[in-house]
């Protein structure tokens, strides 16, 4: 076990008398490691992988945010020159992708990955290594799409010319927008910047895949005993549905980005307008996939903000079965809308009003969870404490990036809005509005869990504050920048055009949201270096997680709890004597413990020359094609090895009196 | 936990093995793979009915043939995974061998037919037909091998003794769930490829 | 493995009217290609043979998914998380050759197909 990490309230009772044993492969499991980097890399604790997701998420969150701030530090004044027009379109490309697949999407896998476990009652996930091997891809996919940035710099230095099937083309960072329409992503048009954002996106992909399949696995097989479906907690439900989500649509992306690839490295005709091709099927192809992709990053945040509210108001939630139904229709219908991303495309009538009615019944479960929401807050003790702010905050801030959507299903009104800064105004709203400040929430929330202690002092009020100012002073101006005319995705813009004014107090609302987000960190930094022990339930909160110790021991429970009711922990403090939870009795055989091991973070290893050759090549640079293979190579040999060897295990003995 | 102990204990949950329900999740998604490049194919048949003709290249009895060869393989997959259920490894060892070596003819019958078609001219760069084939048929036969792959190290696993019957039947099973899957799809590209263009 | 757990006769009685389930199928989606492959020279209507085509995948498809897979004997969880993908994959199929029409299509800008 990591010593820094996790400082249980009774000494170890295991540890350091176990041996780690040799595998099928006849090798030593990295078991019991007293290597801080070893333990990290190998382990298959969702607790620490999870802890991992989240540092790499903010990490991105910064990444994405400063890229966000030159973005806006660009547009200040009309014509200005700080960045040119190529850096600025690889600016506003890097930034969606890494906010929407290195930030989001890590940030929700970090919840899912040391939640899910300890609210229905398991050890650990169904398929541990698999877990592992879903983190390091990620950090595979990460690596590929960032070293394009290192390229950019070699470029720019003189260090790299590009030849060979992209000679010419100097953009090495993906600059086609984060949605990278055909036909400009073909090789005629834009350099290895687009291979290195189909090879991140595709690795990404297959972490997510993987990660999602292993959570439907857990949530529907390795309940607790009495941890009934219509028991789980909200976010634990919105944690299935979203891996259905990820497991329905990705394909579709992966299908549209292999095409892509195959245009650009063997010529096809995909894409390709001269020989055929048509780029509206690209369009097709990636909102099928993109527009579940928008539930898959909101409907975690809907979970969490499912959790807090009902915690600081001392009441259940309010309809709990109808919130859960809302969640699965949402994600359900969010099959059937893509196509109002595709509005101004000339789809005909017939398909224009379908997707416009669809998309406009969306709006019913989403409104049906808000009032749900408010009638969790009628009628109860509420304290507004940090986590209770934000989420009230997300209520208020996520609806008006609802209703800006709602005039986004109106094809006819879509038609003005559509590639304006009104379409910037309404994502935003939902995103940073939405998905960021319900994210915060559950930071809030959750960090004494995981990390054992307290917060320290009342920043958190300052945060809020100046991310609602922020926010609002950015994004509100940008619905009338839209319907005033101004175009997305232009580096500048002249003057006379009234959009001066706008512009810079969107930029100055901006640096406010940098400097609330900063803020955040400083706040989180306080905790660790200056915050008191948690206790294991400092909020008097509701769902199981709370009954471990923070943070959980490795095994987080000594003995598995049976489940009476909802709101299990609840019940338990404050319900009737037939509704605590009792424990099942596993005789003397001790927990069960999976295997820590090499063979997830080698074969995603793999990842790395496979994505890196494949954009060498495309760069012009030798031996890639070689390289890219032996990616292949190293992922087959690990996948294969990591059957072989078994999934092994060990057993731990708590003590009696531990939870 | 992964190991089929731990399951057995969760008698309040779905009872179903975490191995299978993972494989079918996986096949769910692949169904959406699959059909994101059918339709792809489909459209762009729609689109330019007559920008090819490939009945005079087709040679539907070698793909018939072809298509019988996995429909077969299937059938002793099938086989394989009641041996193993019945613990009978030699007769798992034979069912898996068969698969195998079908599974081999119709890679061998695959690679077979696209030489014949880039002889004949069409190749991955003719065109949006020669694009979608190779993609489609091309990613169906890389799902083959890897079944195939993945059948070999179990045949040759289960000469090393360590293959318990009753642990090992849901990774048979599993396996053949896969295997099963491989040729379904090729039934569905068979008619929507091959098929179609023959009527009249 | 829960369904597969013991090894008792009854067990092994229903491995064996398993095995001449496939068998029976196996047999069945032979005689189903021959069809197949002779359909396709008759000189029927074409809206014809197309339906009949289809129909007799779909049955190879589902019945192959019903028995060698065993969905029928198995939870109904495995049918649905299945059954979701196969759905989803479908609508989208239909409706993108809905959607996708020649129409929309400017010839004058191809070279070659």
């Amino acid at each position: 076990m990591s010593s820094t990490l996790t400082k249980p309230t009774t000494p170890a009772t295991h540890d350091h008398a176990l041996k780690p044993e040799k595998s099928n492969l006849g090798l030593m499991r990295p078991d019991h490691s007293k290597n801080v980097i070893i333990d990290w890399l190998t382990t298959v604790d969702h607790k620490k992988i999870g802890i991992m997701y989240g540092a790499m998420a903010l990490f991105f969150l910064l990444v994405g945010g400063l890229e966000a701030l030159i973005i806006r530090a660009q547009l200040i004044v009309p014509e200005n020159d700080l960045v040119s027009a190529e850096r600025y379109n690889q600016l506003f490309t890097m930034h969606g992708t890494t906010m929407i697949f290195l930030a989001i999407m890590p940030l929700n896998a970090a919840f899912f990955n040391f939640l899910v476990p300890l609210q229905i009652g398991a050890r650990d996930v169904a398929f541990p290594r698999i877990n592992s091997f879903s983190l390091w891809a990620f950090v595979a996919g990460a690596l590929v799409l960032n070293f394009s940035w290192l390229m950019q710099a070699f470029g720019e230095l003189g260090w790299f010319t590009a030849s060979g099937p992209t000679a010419g083309m100097k953009d090495f960072v993906p600059a086609m927008g984060w949605f990278g329409y055909a036909p400009i992503t073909e090789r005629q048009f834009t350099g290895v910047g687009t291979d290195f954002w189909i090879m991140g996106l595709q690795i990404l992909g297959i972490a997510s895949l993987s990660a999602s399949m292993n959570f439907i696995a857990t949530i529907i097989n390795m309940r607790a005993p009495g941890m009934k479906m219509m028991r789980l907690p909200v976010f634990t439900w919105m944690t299935l549905v979203v891996s259905l989500l990820i497991v329905f649509a990705f394909p579709a992306i992966t299908i549209a980005l292999g095409q892509l690839m195959f245009d650009r490295v063997f010529d096809t005709s995909f894409f390709q307008v001269a020989q055929g091709g048509q780029p509206i099927l690209w369009q097709h192809l990636f909102w099928i996939f993109g527009h579940p992709e928008v539930y898959i990053l909101v409907l975690p945040a809907m979970g969490i903000v499912s959790e807090v509210l009902p915690t600081f108001s001392k009441k259940p939630l309010f309809g709990y079965s109808i919130v859960v139904f809302s969640g699965a229709v949402i994600g359900f219908l969010g099959f059937a809308v893509w196509s109002h991303h595709m509005f101004t495309t000339g789809l005909g009538k017939v398909a224009t009003a379908a997707f416009s009615l669809l998309t406009m019944a969306i709006a019913v479960p989403t409104g049906v969870k808000i009032f749900n929401w408010i009638g969790t807050l009628w009628g109860g003790r509420v304290r507004f404490d940090a986590p209770m702010i934000f989420s009230v905050g997300f209520i208020w801030m996520f609806m008006m990036g609802g209703f800006s959507g709602i005039m986004h299903s109106a094809a006819p009104a879509d038609a003005q809005q559509q590639d304006s800064y009104f379409v910037i105004a309404h994502f935003h709203y939902v995103a940073i509005g939405g998905i960021l400040l319900a994210s915060i929430s559950g930071i809030y929330f959750w960090l004494p869990k995981i990390l054992g202690k307290m917060w320290a002092g009342k920043l958190s009020t300052w945060v809020a504050i100046l991310s609602t100012i922020g926010l609002n002073v950015t994004f509100f101006p940008m619905h009338f920048l839209g319907l005033i005319g101004m175009p997305r995705r232009t580096h500048t813009y002249l003057s006379g055009f009234g959009w001066e004014g706008y512009n810079m107090i969107c930029s100055i609302g901006a640096f406010i949201l940098g400097f609330s987000v900063l803020l955040f960190v400083v706040d989180i930094i306080l905790l660790m270096t200056k915050g008191k022990p948690a206790g294991n339930d400092p909020w008097n909160a509701r769902t199981l997680e709370w009954a471990t110790t923070s943070p959980p021991r490795s095994y987080n429970f000594a003995r598995t709890p049976i489940i009476p009711a909802r709101d299990a922990l609840w019940e338990h403090k404050h319900g009737a004597e037939n509704r605590k939870i009792t424990f099942v009795d596993e005789g003397s055989h001790g927990i069960h413990m999976p295997s820590q091991s090499w063979m997830p973070f080698i074969a995603s290893f793999g990842f790395v020359p496979l994505g890196l050759g494949l954009c060498l090549m495309q760069a012009g640079v030798a031996y890639m094609g070689y390289v890219t293979i032996g990616g292949l190579a190293i992922i087959a040999l690990g996948v294969t090895l990591w059957a072989i060897e078994g999934p092994g295990g060990f057993h731990l003995h708590p003590k009696e009196d531990e939870i | 936990m992964s190991d089929d102990a731990h399951n057995n204990d969760s008698h309040h949950n779905l009872m179903v093995n975490n191995k299978k329900l993972l494989m079918w999740l996986f096949l769910g998604s692949d169904c959406m793979f699959f059909g994101t490049m059918i339709s792809t194919h489909l459209i762009y048949r729609k689109l330019y009915p007559e920008s090819f003709d490939p009945t005079s290249l087709f040679s539907l009895e070698l793909t018939s043939f072809s298509t019988f060869i996995l429909l077969m393989s299937s059938f002793l997959m099938a086989l394989a995974v009641s041996a193993m259920h019945k613990s009978d490894i030699k007769s798992f060892r034979r069912n898996t061998l068969g698969v195998i070596f079908f599974g081999l003819i119709f890679l061998g019958c695959q690679v077979f037919e696209f030489t014949e078609f880039v002889h004949e001219g069409l190749t991955l760069n003719s065109g949006t037909f020669g694009s979608t084939f190779f993609m489609l048929t091309g990613t169906h036969g890389v799902h083959v091998a890897i079944g195939v792959f993945w059948l070999t190290c179990m045949y040759f696993y289960s000469y090393t003794g360590k293959m318990d019957p009753h642990e090992s039947a849901i990774d048979v099973e599993v396996a053949g769930l896969y295997w099963h899957f491989v040729d379904i799809v090729w039934i569905i590209i068979f008619t929507v490829i091959y098929l179609i263009e023959f009527i009249k | 493995m829960s369904e597969t757990l013991s090894t008792s006769h009854a067990d092994h009685s229903g491995e064996e009217q398993k095995y001449h389930a496939f068998i029976n199928l196996a047999l069945v989606l032979a005689a189903i290609t021959g069809i197949e492959l002779v359909l396709v020279y008759l000189p029927i209507n074409g809206t014809f043979i197309f339906a009949t085509l289809v129909s007799l995948s779909l049955f190879k498809f589902f019945s192959v998914i019903a028995w060698f897979m065993h969905l029928l004997y198995d939870k109904l969880i495995l049918t649905l998380a299945f059954g979701t993908g196969l759905s989803i994959a479908s609508g989208t199929v239909v409706a993108l050759m809905f959607i996708m029409d020649r129409g929309f299509v400017d010839f004058e800008a191809i070279s070659a197909f």
